[in-house]
């Protein structure tokens, strides 16, 4: 080969790198990334775009999903870089609180005026994207948190009525105890899973007005009332009423356990329904739900959970594009088909209620009768969740420190708060 | 050189060289520069510092934590790979068919990857159904069992000896290698003057596989600065950052805390740590350059 044909190989190189650039940034598409990659996540969202593309041939989106851990760091970056998608999707709660704090997404509520969202989405579901005096994060579905037990294994205990208070709960792990199966199934090792122990013990012993106050830094984790959130939850672990060894297993794992018939019950959201069902289990028959019970019914109820919801970048490209996308992903078919296939409940609540299973259902009521708070590490800032989870995972490791654990924790609450 | 092939290698040299600059110079010299800043990964604002994120480590127990057991780590990456690595070796070194058998088996874990490793050694590890803990009961050890990842006692150790069931493999080939460089003079002459197996292992062939050892040590040295992977496969950093090291306290602090300034003190931090072990892994070679000559 000669020196000119090498050259002339060269500059058709980068001709072709840039044209690729060009036509890459020129094209009318809508980009858009979601965390919902795995299996089931992949194939009901696939289709739901895949929808949104034969309805608009002239700006398709382009899909692009990335686990959840990965989708954080991926996310991030794409947004530091200038370089972000048109629509993603988020948690709704501290972590969109913070983007919004570093002015990287766009308000909302002029779209969600126009698109008529108050009448079907529930004020307390509505609220959990407002930041700020602003709506920023479009609720998709909502998690709700509660017991996930094994019908059989409560019936062979004797036990045919779920517990509404907290000394009901109490005779049922000692029934279930006593019968010889582990009482409670958690998989606490990615720390998260425990936190609704902290959710519920606090919101049900302090109140939810309480509850927020330390999640803003308002109140400290050395309080009384935090100490016997905690006391309430270590009375159970102390009674043996816990699986052992909690921090080794996955959530999943501990979801297998109950559906195996190895422990009762799990506190988990209502993606478990979207696990089990996978795996074959009918709802009613194997698996039932009930809400977490009444400690101190002076205390107004609520419900823990997580809000899954898109947002849109404040310099996204195709703002406009983004937004159809919304549209489409709020409309009550799309929600229908992504409740019903992910084993969530829809953010609206036009959608055929007799579609869900009748262990939906329940949950869906029970929602639809309380207020809606995000589990801890959506309602607290990220540093700050950092430290709560950890104290989680170190109180399931050995509950007797927990005073020790409060204290530590606080320590890095001021930090965080610069109290 | 002529001046015109001089020009070529100037041009076929730009792409590599500004590909370097792109991936990893600039990459490298904006952590350095994050490292004086507040930034939280994303904003657009972000404050200068000074070494506030460096007088932060001096009094953040999460950082002795880490940078303690990047050291155990290390400490282990040095003794491990070298002392099994080469016991392998001699082992299966000239022994016939079977030791080609056991060769491949034992170089089996270099061809999967760490986070596959990890996930095998989870269910190892396992309280219930894990084969450790079967094994321990059976021989009448039962009370060693526990959950050994969920336990911030073991749960390093046990990311480690899952780690270096890899870095051995790694070792051992090395050493296979460095073993058929060794003279058969010089071990034969050794058997006629009446040295034992041991004497000639200890005073012929291991002063002969320094250059093998010295590759050895530095790989696995390096490979434990920068483990993450498996690390975050098995554990996390937990429970409770308790296995924690500096490359997974980095990520925690960058893209968990959203601290990107912090993170980006402790990757300084680790890259000095790493440039230490480069610089004395190539005087050791330069000696070994000079042994040779």
């Amino acid at each position: 080969m000669s020196k000119k044909r090498i050259l002339h190989l060269l500059i058709l190189t980068a001709v072709v790198l840039s044209m690729n650039a060009v036509l890459v940034s020129a094209q009318s598409g809508i980009s858009i990334v979601h965390y919902y990659s795995d299996a089931l996540g992949q194939e009901v969202m696939g289709g739901i775009l895949q929808a949104f593309n034969e309805a608009n041939p002239d700006s398709p989106v382009a899909d692009n999903s990335a686990g959840h851990e990965d989708f954080k760091t991926q996310i991030l970056v794409t947004i530091a870089g200038d370089n972000p998608p048109d629509i993603f999707s988020y948690w709704a709660g501290a972590r969109t609180q913070f983007i919004v704090d570093a002015d990287r997404l766009m308000p909302l509520d002029d779209w969600w005026a126009e698109a008529g969202l108050d009448e079907v989405i529930p004020a307390g579901v509505k609220s959990a994207g407002i930041h700020n005096g602003q709506i920023y994060n479009v609720p998709m579905n909502v998690h709700v948190v509660g017991f996930f037990y094994n019908p059989k294994v409560m019936e062979a205990a004797g036990i045919t009525e779920m517990p509404r208070t907290w000394d009901e709960f109490l005779t049922v792990c000692e029934t279930l105890k006593e019968s010889g199966v582990t009482p409670i199934a958690l998989g606490s090792r990615n720390r998260w899973p425990a936190q609704y122990w902290f959710d519920y013990t606090v919101s049900r012993t302090a109140g939810p007005e309480y509850r927020t106050k330390l999640m803003n830094g308002e109140a400290k984790y050395t309080d009384p009332e935090v100490q016997r959130a905690m006391e309430f939850w270590k009375e159970l672990v102390d009674a043996g009423y816990f699986v052992p060894d909690a921090n080794a297993y996955d959530w999943d794992e501990a979801a297998n356990m109950v559906a195996n018939g190895d422990a009762a019950m799990t506190l988990m959201g209502t993606w478990i329904t979207g696990l089990w069902n996978g795996n074959g289990l009918e709802p009613v028959t194997d698996y039932d739900f009930f809400p977490f019970p009444i400690i101190d019914p002076e205390i107004p109820e609520v419900v823990h959970g997580s809000i899954d919801g898109w947002v849109i970048p404040a310099n996204a490209k195709n703002a406009e594009g983004g937004k159809a996308v919304l549209a489409w992903m709020l409309s009550p078919e799309v929600q229908q088909t992504w409740a019903i296939g992910q084993g969530a409940l829809a953010a609206s609540t036009a959608i055929d209620q007799s579609a869900y299973t009748p262990v939906m259902a329940k949950a869906a009521e029970y929602l639809a009768g309380v207020d809606f708070l995000s589990g801890y590490d959506l309602s607290t800032t990220p540093p700050m969740a950092e430290g709560g989870l950890d104290m989680f995972a170190m109180f399931m490791n050995d509950p007797s420190g927990y005073l020790d654990y409060l204290a530590e924790t606080q320590i890095i609450a001021d930090d965080v708060f610069g109290g | 050189m002529t001046r015109a092939s001089r020009k070529w290698a100037l041009i076929f040299l730009a792409v590599p060289v500004s590909f370097y600059i792109v991936v990893v110079i600039y990459p490298l010299a904006s952590s350095f520069y994050y490292s004086f800043t507040d930034w939280n990964g994303f904003s657009e604002q972000y404050n200068f510092v000074g070494l506030d994120n460096f007088e932060r480590m001096k009094t953040d127990r999460l950082f002795r934590g880490a940078l303690k057991n990047t050291l155990v780590w290390t400490v282990a990456a040095v003794v491990i790979p070298t002392s099994i690595g080469l016991l392998i070796a001699l082992a299966l070194h000239e022994r016939g068919l079977l030791s080609r058998l056991y060769k491949s088996l034992f170089y089996l874990p270099i061809c999967l990857s760490l986070v596959v490793i990890g996930q095998v050694w989870i269910w190892i590890y396992q309280p219930g159904f894990g084969l450790l803990n079967i094994v321990l009961e059976k021989i009448g050890l039962s009370e060693y069992t526990r959950a050994f990842l969920a336990d911030p006692d073991t749960a390093l150790e046990s990311v480690i000896a899952a780690w270096s069931w890899q870095q051995v493999a790694l070792a051992m080939v090395i050493f296979l290698a460095g073993l058929t460089a060794v003279p058969r003079e010089l071990t034969e002459a050794a058997e006629i003057d009446g040295a034992g197996y041991w004497r000639t292992v200890r005073h012929v062939i291991i002063p002969l596989l320094r250059p093998a050892s010295v590759i050895v040590i530095a790989l696995s040295v390096i490979n434990s600065l920068k483990s993450f992977d498996i690390l975050y496969m098995m554990t996390r950093g937990g429970p409770f950052h308790s296995s924690d090291n500096l490359a997974m306290m980095m990520y925690n602090e960058s893209f968990q805390k959203y601290r990107m300034g912090y993170g980006s003190a402790i990757a300084v931090v680790l890259f000095l740590i790493t440039l230490v072990v480069i610089v004395v892994y190539f005087r050791q070679q330069r000696g070994l350059e000079q042994l040779y000559d």
